[in-house]
């Protein structure tokens, strides 16, 4: 049996349009790989879905109140395995949730993306935590749907209501109901523009009875078929009648554009999740900004009775806008137009680990017959995704974890062979500075990646100090086993406030755990060893053998956070892609 | 000249715990070097919780001789004051390291509290002030090409002031 109290304080923050989730726009549509696609010609066969999801008849598993319901996404892959997309935030005190948190998926014609849907009731603390840090295991799973994307997709009305199921270990013939899960979808069209809303409301009616009322606002916007899509909700204000919410954040994207409807509703946060409506009115984006330039309240009403002969009661309360201004968030794209470039920079892995490459089971074994090897795919099938993103096709290319002729072992040698310059013309010059590389120098160890990603760092820390628009990107292709883990974090954690981002990419079959622990995407920040923390994640890793050649997959896992990257570097520092 | 001005800009925190329960409020930071007796604190955040921010510039003197500057944060409660966690920021962390003198840097550090266990994140952006006569030199930081004022005078007869760049 659960824990019988819900976490109020977590059920009265606010969720979506916050500044916060503004900044860091992971969900954001990622305009890199729709931009790489549409070159090669895939118009049309993809696009970014938006999904939001509602549920009822939950069952109830608190003791004293409401289950607490979360809402998992997941992907079935390939082989059946399932893959984390994404949380909702915590509905409480509900059986019949709205979450307000959407979530982001491409949509590719040609394949089938199976869907699985987990909601869990929420039994820990959950305020002021990450919704990613709650442990699953230690949650109550409500129930479970699956559904193809495509099946939404085709309906009419985009809406697709499927049963929750849950396994009964006891009667393991019967699947029990557990109510049903109702999923929309609809196509992002990228919007740039945000607008940032302050709202206050006036003489607010009193329904709390030893004390004054506790509002808060829901935005929704109506869809088609008259429903409508909760899209935001501020904070809770305790026992106020004249409350004044933080700044709301919206964007165009998300409202589907400003003439379209929204609904305001104020609601009295009761901690048994019964939140009674205190007033409601209907406005569109750009009503709203009349109101805001007006300077006048507009009343709100109430809703009174039911079925058809309902009217609506105007009420003394009025909503203010005391802020309406509008911001165009540049996107990636935008910043490359105005001039910004993209340099990449390449390091191979030369490491006694990756096999003696005379054998044929070395990674590094040139075929006679021209088969390439893992890191001739990898230098290829990567490389080709990301010149596209270069301006000058020039690449600075280093090896590491090698003994050059009579050498000692070196951490970062140019690859070309010159001891004045590093740098290498296009896919075809990797690929030749590389082949010679091997016949010159013999593999040794241990890896160690902190030289290299000093040596890019350097590079990035020159181009800031002359004031170039640039951004760079190291490509290190590894075999995965890294010795200096501690320094490889020392390193990352010092060029961390750099325009710089790494992307590693995995070949072979080694274990990659090391590897995910510096893609900080699971929530904790890289330390290191003084005590400095990475400013903000600049890692991401690719194990290669995941990718398929040839498939938009490729593109989409090596481009997946590369926008976002560059994107809090400019945000941070207020970087405008002027022209 | 025996210290820097540096800019700090207290940003935000994040994580913060007293004995293992989150922060309700008022948290606020003090600011400390180890060169000199100067100490200078924000204000009290009063809602953020364990997740303050407070946007706050000061601008320090820091004596070249300093190795740290101290970052403590601290929560007001109604027994007095408590500290939350400590940061000890190397000088040569922020005038050292790879990013150029007069570029914004963002940094973040780890906390510890007094019992020497991990407590959240502090975040914050420096800038090292750069003495007055070297803002002379051309502006290259944003990449825009240097832009002078052509000198107009015709009748300009009088001896022109200056000091020769590669006097420092």
């Amino acid at each position: 049996m659960g824990n019988c109290f819900s976490d109020v304080p977590g059920g009265r923050a606010a969720i979506g349009g916050t500044a916060r989730g503004l900044l860091n726009a992971i969900d954001a549509p990622n305009d890199a790989v729709d931009n790489f696609l549409r070159s090669r010609g895939y118009h049309g066969l993809f696009s970014q879905i938006e999904l939001s999801f509602s549920a009822s008849g939950l069952r109830d598993r608190d003791f004293l109140s409401k289950s607490d319901p979360m809402m998992v996404l997941y992907t079935r892959g390939k082989h059946g395995a399932l893959e984390e997309i994404g949380r909702t935030e915590v509905v409480l005190n509900s059986l019949d949730p709205k979450w307000i948190t959407k979530h982001l998926i491409m949509y590719h014609f040609e394949v089938v993306q199976f869907l699985v849907f987990r909601v869990y009731d929420i039994d820990t603390q959950f305020h002021n935590l990450d919704v990613k840090m709650l442990k699953l295991e230690e949650q109550q799973f409500l129930g479970e749907a699956t559904c193809a994307l495509s099946e939404i997709i085709i309906k009419s009305d985009r809406s697709l209501a499927l049963e929750l199921r849950r396994e009964d270990p006891i009667r393991s013939m019967h699947s029990q109901n557990c109510g049903k899960l109702l999923v929309h979808a609809e196509e992002c069209v990228g919007s740039k523009t945000t607008v940032e809303m302050i709202f206050r409301c006036s003489d607010l009616e009193n329904r709390d009875l030893f004390s004054k009322s506790d509002p808060f606002l829901i935005i929704s916007k109506l869809v088609e078929g008259g429903t409508h899509i909760p899209i935001c909700k501020t904070e809770v204000i305790k026992n106020d009648l004249s409350p004044q919410w933080k700044p709301v954040f919206l964007n165009i994207q998300q409202v589907g554009g400003k003439d379209n409807p929204l609904i305001l509703e104020c609601y009295n946060f009761n901690t048994n999740g019964k939140h009674d409506l205190i007033g409601k009115v209907q406005k569109s984006l750009a009503e709203l900004e009349k109101l805001h330039a007006s300077g006048q309240g507009e009343t709100l009403f109430l809703p009174t009775g039911g079925g058809h002969n309902s009217h609506n009661k105007v009420l003394k309360s009025r909503v203010y806008l005391d802020k309406f201004s509008e911001s165009v968030q540049y996107s990636f794209l935008d910043y490359l137009s105005a001039g910004f470039e993209l340099n990449f920079m390449v390091a191979i892995d030369f490491t006694a680990s990756n096999g003696n490459p005379r054998l044929p089971d070395s990674l590094h074994y040139i075929d006679p017959s021209g088969r390439p090897n893992a890191y001739q795919k990898a230098i290829v099938e990567v490389g080709e995704v990301l010149q596209f993103y270069d301006s000058d096709k020039r690449f600075p290319t280093w090896g590491f974890g090698a003994r050059p002729i009579d050498g000692p072992v070196s951490h970062c040698f140019n690859l070309n062979g010159s001891s004045h310059y590093c740098e290498v013309e296009g896919i075809q010059g990797i690929m030749m500075a590389y082949t010679s590389a091997l016949l010159n120098v013999s593999l040794a160890g241990p890896t160690l990646f902190g030289p290299v990603i000093s040596n890019a760092a350097l590079i990035a820390s020159q181009s800031v100090a002359t004031g170039a628009r640039k951004y760079f990107v190291l490509l290190i292709i590894t075999d995965g086993v890294v010795t200096d883990l501690q320094e490889t974090k020392d390193a990352l954690v010092k060029a961390s406030d750099l325009p710089l981002s790494i992307l590693i990419v995995g070949v072979g079959g080694a274990d990659f755990k090391e590897m995910e622990i510096l893609d900080a995407d699971k929530g904790e920040r890289l330390e290191s060893s003084f005590g400095r923390v990475a400013s903000r994640d600049i890692v991401q890793f690719v194990p290669f053998r995941d990718v398929q050649s040839g498939e938009i997959s490729v593109v989409q896992a090596l481009l997946a956070e590369l926008p976002t990257q560059f994107l809090s570097y400019m945000r941070n520092r207020n970087i405008q892609p002027t022209l | 000249m025996s210290s820097r001005s540096f800019e700090i800009t207290i940003l935000s925190a994040e994580n913060l715990r007293t004995n293992k329960t989150s922060i309700k409020k008022n948290v606020f930071v003090k600011i400390q070097t180890d060169g000199n007796g100067e100490v200078r604190t924000t204000k009290v955040n009063g809602e953020g919780g364990s997740y303050p921010s407070w946007n706050e510039k000061v601008v320090m003197e820091v004596p070249l001789h300093a190795r740290f500057i101290t970052l403590e944060v601290n929560c007001k409660a109604t027994m007095g004051i408590k500290s939350v966690g400590i940061a000890m920021i190397p000088v040569s962390d922020i005038v050292g390291g790879f990013v150029p003198q007069n570029q914004v840097q963002f940094l973040s550090y780890r906390l510890w509290d007094s019992k020497v266990n991990r407590n959240g994140v502090i975040n914050i952006s420096v800038r090292v002030k750069m003495p007055e006569i070297s803002l002379l030199l051309p502006p290259a930081i944003n990449g825009l090409p240097a832009q002078g004022v052509p000198v107009t005078g015709k009748s300009s007869n009088a001896v022109v002031t200056g000091i020769p760049i590669n006097w420092f």
